[in-house]
């Protein structure tokens, strides 16, 4: 008489956790490595071509801000709005005065 | 620039409008038209809102026993800008002290009265306190309704336009100048400047000094207004023998004296000018100053000093005539 074949394949080995372990490790440090190279040569893996340089400008932008005080005196040319009439306007016979009323 | 000078009396002082010419092609009538243009409708005011004239509307008002009483445009304004002046000063500027003037002995016209010297009375004047406003704020009763054409106030409340009154007639009447290129607009002291060319052109504004009666300093104005408030004007003996004037503190219903004998305010308006002088008179020196710091202006110590105030620039007129146009005041 022969045995029934058993129908459950038989177990596997699982490995040995040194082996697992220097495995890993070797792993990491090739992946390390790759990067580093990458990183500093200027590569990634999603592209080949370099990237652009960074370009830092600093703008200044300088307003000047004049004000023109014009002359109410009589015969003064003046830079400003223009007015009605180019002329400088007489200055009045009599003060303008304030004064308690 | 040619400009139309004209001066005459309404509102108890001198009237001066200073106007010039249009530009060439405006629409506008000229400047001797606008001129008078604008003497009559000063006049007009005078006469619709004098509280010495029986006949006047104000009078009217004043006479009516009825609650809701109709007024017209003008003088639903001139109560309006009462009430701006008493809210601005937060009751200083008090429209309704009508019987309290009139206690005093104000009751007529003082114009062109003799006063007393202001120098003389300051010597025999009370303890100098600032003014304080009317506890019950009576103003603060008056209403204008412009829809219904009516001014609201419980009978017996009389209105007077004379703390404000110069200073909205300056205002209107500027504002029937707009388009004119430079103007001037002085009620009794009470100036506004507008038009363009002022602002390149700005005119010259001499304060007088309230005790020395002199043009004491000299402000650069391009546009807004500029008022003066003083004791020196409408300073009397009273049936007592006692120096008063028209000034009152609110709380007392007394002449105010509080250590200030005039004030100069600049403004937006006239209103606003008039207001601030007169509000920082009333205050004395402390609060003065910082009534007057916003828009600028001058107050005068008891003693003569006078002491510049926030944004204004002043030349004293000793050195007035060899100064940099420089200091420009707008």
């Amino acid at each position: 008489m022969t045995e029934p074949r058993s129908l459950q394949t038989p177990p596997r080995r699982k490995p040995g956790g040194a082996l697992v372990f220097w495995a890993s490790a070797a792993l990491f440090a090739v992946l390390f490595a790759l990067l580093t190279f990458q990183l500093s040569s200027g590569t990634t893996g999603t592209t080949t071509t370099a990237s652009r340089p960074v370009q830092v400008r600093k703008v200044i932008k300088r307003r000047i801000v004049t004000t023109v005080v014009p002359s109410p005196g009589k015969n003064r040319v003046v830079s400003g709005p223009a007015t009605s009439s180019e002329a400088a306007p007489e200055v009045p016979a009599e003060p303008i005065t304030t004064s308690t009323s | 620039m040619k400009e139309h000078d004209l001066t005459f009396d309404a509102m108890g002082s001198h009237v001066r409008l200073l106007i010039g010419e249009p530009p060439a092609g405006a629409d506008l009538p000229s400047a001797a038209e606008a001129t008078e243009s604008a003497r009559r409708f000063v006049v007009e005011f005078d006469r619709a809102l004098s509280r010495f004239k029986p006949e006047s509307e104000l009078s009217a008002l004043n006479d009516d026993p009825r609650e809701r009483v109709p007024a017209s445009p003008l003088l639903r304004r001139a109560i309006q800008a009462g009430i701006e002046a008493a809210e601005l000063s937060d009751g200083l500027v008090d429209p309704t002290l009508v019987g309290e003037i009139e206690r005093v002995g104000y009751i007529d016209s003082r114009a062109g009265m003799a006063g007393e010297p202001l120098a003389d009375a300051l010597g025999s004047a009370p303890p100098r306190r600032p003014a304080r406003p009317r506890p019950d704020s009576r103003w603060r009763e008056l209403v204008v309704d412009d829809d219904a054409g009516e001014v609201i106030r419980p009978a017996g409340l009389r209105f007077d336009t004379g703390g404000t009154g110069k200073g909205l007639a300056a205002d209107l009447v500027a504002a029937r100048l707009r388009g004119y290129p430079r103007f001037v607009v002085d009620c009794g002291g009470d100036i506004r400047i507008g038009g363009a060319g002022a602002l390149t052109w700005p005119y010259e504004v001499f304060v007088e000094h309230p005790l020395s009666g002199e043009r004491s300093h000299l402000i650069r104005l391009g546009f807004g207004g500029i008022a003066t408030s003083g004791l020196n004007v409408r300073i009397w003996r009273d049936a007592e023998g006692r120096v008063v004037h028209h000034l009152l503190d609110p709380a007392t219903g007394e002449p105010a004296w509080t250590g200030l004998v005039g004030a100069t305010a600049l403004g937006d308006t006239a209103l606003e000018a008039e207001t601030r002088a007169k509000a920082a008179l009333l205050s004395g020196p402390l609060e003065g100053r910082r009534i007057l710091a916003e828009k600028g202006g001058l107050i005068v110590h008891d003693d003569g000093e006078v002491e510049r105030v926030g944004p204004i620039a002043v030349i004293p007129t000793t050195a007035a005539a060899s100064a940099e146009p420089a200091e420009v005041a707008a």
